[in-house]
């Protein structure tokens, strides 16, 4: 026997059933020496970590997110929805812990019914309610800043329920090994609480933001379920201070440079100042994965933990260079393009008439044609825009978070069964409504 | 029934599966045949009965990345999957593509039905009705406020030369002076305490209209298209009655309503057509045939109180008709005017006894009205 089949390791003596003969599982189709992934079925030696394998490739979700924006364009925005679905498909199958790929079973119909609901409440809140401010606004004060205000005040806690509740539509339609997750009900709960923690946050001039981020993070994490297992969020919240030292250091610097250009040194006190807006925006992102990691490294379920090793600076280098990376490709095509239409424009002018023939051809070129095109252009920004980043930017960012991320005692996944289907009419009508969509 | 095989019976296959009940999250190593005679995938685990899945009956997960795995299930089972590492099973699975929804579909379709129709009612009845209650109750000093900065958004949204730049108000001195012959001489046919501003925009639109509050915008192009200064009166006259009747109030408001919940729908996608739709619609505000033929009326009563004749209007728009046609842009409010004010209008000859009429400018006031943008 040259080779021990994943067969046959995991049932060592046992026979196995009549098929397995060695003879047969060398015709079978050839396998990579990993399939099945090891820790992935039940055997005598469990690995004691599961990594998190990403094995998508840049070119495939490129071709992918254009091929769905095309679509989403021609559908006036219809598709959007499927292309959501689809986009989310793709990376969650690329996204495998253990080997074995996590899947996504949203449904594009269920979205779509979940923004028309979402339209309807809100169409009421726009419509009647802003009306009614509007009026009110203009009797009282003669002015429609005051309604602008009350009406964006009113939108504020609807913000937080439709992020609480597009996150559990996500959850409850993610599925790993064939078991769902979950997220318990409990949006309002998140609303009055991220109130709360937003009004002590602004109140203490930032100083308790790492309270708000452990606190809102537990609560969402603690109702969240892989199958029966219910997900603990561990730690203090005074362990994300450690997140904060660039931040800190920014307006350190950023004070010590308002002091010189004020005083004495005026050229280096401005310089003082460039520096700690580029260790702010440092700093922002080292919070971000600093407290990403921190708080991480502190969730458990049913034995199961994590350990996440996501690099700050990386996550900076790929939001930078490829935001630029994207902002050089669409500049060239479409700078020429643009200065296309605006010279037609400029021929439709009096002006160039004097141009002789190729003013006059310009010239007759019909206005519909015109307009067509700069609505073509608009639209072919926006697509291009996202498809480019979802190759430059998202995708080399969750790849990065998923292949830092290690699950540890996978043993414990003996003791995990299957939970209820959550069947959640409304979907993230809300966020989509409210377009909250985030990257994905 | 006897199924005659063309060619060489199909190759046996066999794979090394991973399986997933659907209950636990630990799996089974599979060994993994198709059994022809039954038309069946034969899932054989450890310790547990083979599994039969009739091939016509299995599903493919669509847009799977990596593209190294093929994930099977059964159309009727939500949760069971099968993996394998290598499509070859896929050829012989003709039906493997074909959609496997989870949802209730049709149920879906009478929800978003009913949400549809819930959007239709407010905004074509809710919101209307809500507006036409509180145009009654503004006070003036709002409805005036709400007139100014909607002008200032529809001299934004005119803007053609893309650079933000707000379409110019017209006023040389002369231009200002001849404009306010025409407006005192017909402010006294005006409710008490009913103010008036009438503002000049720089734009080659034959056209006027009303906002809320009083407001009275004529464009250069109508200026420059009236043949008469009777003519702009009679205009005049006619904004005038949609003034008094708050048809500007009722229409802001509605479509301040209206507009929020398109944008609701298209998403920030369309965001800046939305702004030109405002205007558009504020400026070629269609207003119901009783608004306008009330309109008329009220302005061939002004024009006959103020010793203007009331042809003037009805003379100017079939002109613009003969020589523009329908074209947008010019007047839309008129050209679907109501049969019946089409008669006040022309009827010269049912002016009253004693009517004598008396001209609204002088040659040089004319002039400097109808340059009153240089």
């Amino acid at each position: 026997m040259p080779e021990t089949s994943a067969w046959e390791k995991a049932s060592p003596g046992a026979g196995g059933p009549a098929l397995a003969t060695p003879a047969a599982a060398q015709d079978a189709p050839s396998h990579t020496e990993d399939w099945p992934p090891r820790g992935s079925y039940a055997s005598p030696s469990p690995p004691d970590s599961l990594a998190i394998d990403f094995v998508g490739r840049r070119r495939a979700v490129f071709w992918l997110a254009l091929k769905t924006g095309c679509l989403t364009v021609l559908t006036l925005g219809l598709y959007r929805f499927w292309m959501k679905t689809r986009l989310r498909r793709w990376y969650w199958s690329a996204t495998r812990p253990g080997g074995t790929p996590l899947e996504y079973v949203g449904d594009p119909y269920e979205k779509l019914l979940g923004f028309l609901i979402a339209v309807v409440i809100l169409a009421f809140y726009i419509g009647v309610v802003n009306l009614a401010l509007m009026f009110v606004s203009f009797s009282l004060f003669q002015q429609n800043y005051a309604a602008y205000a009350l009406s964006f005040l009113g939108v504020i806690p609807l913000w937080f329920y439709a992020r609480y509740r597009a996150r559990r539509y996500v959850l409850a339609r993610t599925r790993w090994r064939g078991v769902r997750f979950g997220m318990a009900p409990g949006a309002w709960g998140y609303v009055w609480r991220a109130m709360m923690h937003w009004a002590i946050t602004l109140l203490s001039l930032g100083l308790l933001w790492p309270r708000m981020t452990f606190w809102l993070e537990k609560y969402r994490t603690d109702r969240t379920y892989f199958g029966n297992a219910r997900l603990t969020q561990g730690g203090r919240w005074t362990m994300l201070y450690r997140a904060t030292w660039p931040l800190l250091a920014a307006l350190l610097l950023g004070g010590l440079g308002s002091a010189l250009a004020l005083g004495a040194g005026r050229g280096e006190g401005y310089t003082l100042i460039l520096a700690a807006w580029g260790l702010a925006a440092y700093g922002y992102v080292y919070y971000r994965v600093e407290t990403t990691r921190l708080l991480a490294n502190h969730k458990s379920a049913m034995g199961l933990a994590l350990t996440a090793r996501p690099k700050p600076f990386r996550i900076l280098m790929i939001t930078v260079l490829g935001t630029l990376a994207t902002a050089l490709v669409l500049a060239l095509p479409l700078g020429l393009l643009g200065f296309g239409v605006a010279l037609v424009q400029f021929a439709q002018t009096e002006v160039m008439q004097e141009f002789g023939e190729l003013g006059a051809l310009l010239a007759a070129l019909p206005r519909p044609l015109l307009v067509a095109l700069g609505v073509a252009l608009y639209f072919a920004i926006f697509l291009l825009w996202a498809t480019f980043t979802h190759a430059w930017v998202t995708m080399p960012t969750w790849r990065h978070y998923a292949t830092t991320l290690t699950i540890h005692n996978p043993a414990a996944l003996s003791r995990v069964s299957q939970r209820a289907r959550d069947e959640f009419q409304e979907a993230e009508g809300f966020a989509e409504a409210l377009d909250l969509g985030a990257s994905i | 029934m006897t199924v005659v095989r063309i060619g060489a019976a199909p190759e046996a296959f066999e794979a090394t599966g991973l399986y997933f009940d659907g209950d636990t999250a630990i799996g089974d190593l599979a060994r993994v045949t198709v059994d022809e005679a039954i038309r069946a995938l034969k899932i054989a685990r450890i310790g547990a009965p083979p599994l039969h899945w009739p091939l016509d009956a299995l599903r493919l997960l669509p847009d799977q990345g990596g593209g190294d795995l093929v994930i099977l299930h059964r159309r009727d089972d939500p949760v069971a999957r099968l993996i394998l590492d290598d499509a070859l099973l896929l050829e012989r699975l003709p039906d493997v593509r074909r959609p496997a929804p989870l949802v209730n579909r049709g149920r879906l379709a009478a929800w978003a039905l009913a949400a549809v129709a819930s959007v239709a009612l407010i905004v074509f009845a809710l919101v209307p009705a809500l507006a036409n209650q509180m145009a009654n109750f503004i006070p003036p000093e709002g409805e005036r406020a709400l007139g100014a900065a909607t002008l200032e958004q529809i001299r934004g949204a005119l803007d053609e030369t893309g650079m933000g730049q707000p379409v110019a108000f017209c006023e040389t001195p002369q231009g200002r002076a001849a404009l306010e012959t025409i407006r005192s001489r017909l402010a006294p046919g005006l409710p008490a305490g009913q103010e008036i501003s009438v503002h000049v925009l720089d734009h080659e639109m034959i056209n006027a209209f009303v906002l809320p509050g009083g407001y009275v915008v004529f464009f250069r192009g109508l200026l420059q298209a009236a043949e008469s200064p009777e003519e702009v009166a009679a205009v005049f006259a006619h904004e005038l009655g949609h003034v008094v009747s708050r048809d500007p109030t009722r229409h802001a408001l509605r479509s301040a309503g209206s507009i929020g919940v398109l944008g609701l729908l298209f998403g920030d996608f369309a965001g800046g057509a939305l702004v030109l739709l405002l205007a558009e619609q504020l400026i070629e505000a269609s207003y119901s045939r009783e608004a306008e033929a009330a309109a008329d009326a009220f302005a061939r009563d002004l024009l006959l109180d103020t010793g203007i004749t009331p042809a003037a209007l009805g003379s100017f728009f079939d002109r613009l008709r003969r020589t523009y046609g329908e074209a947008e842009g010019f007047l839309a409010h008129f050209t679907s005017h109501p049969a019946l004010s089409e008669r006040i209008l022309a009827a010269e000859t049912d002016l009253p006894p004693g009517f004598a009429a008396r001209p609204v400018l002088g040659d040089a006031e004319w002039r400097a009205l109808q340059t009153i943008c240089n």
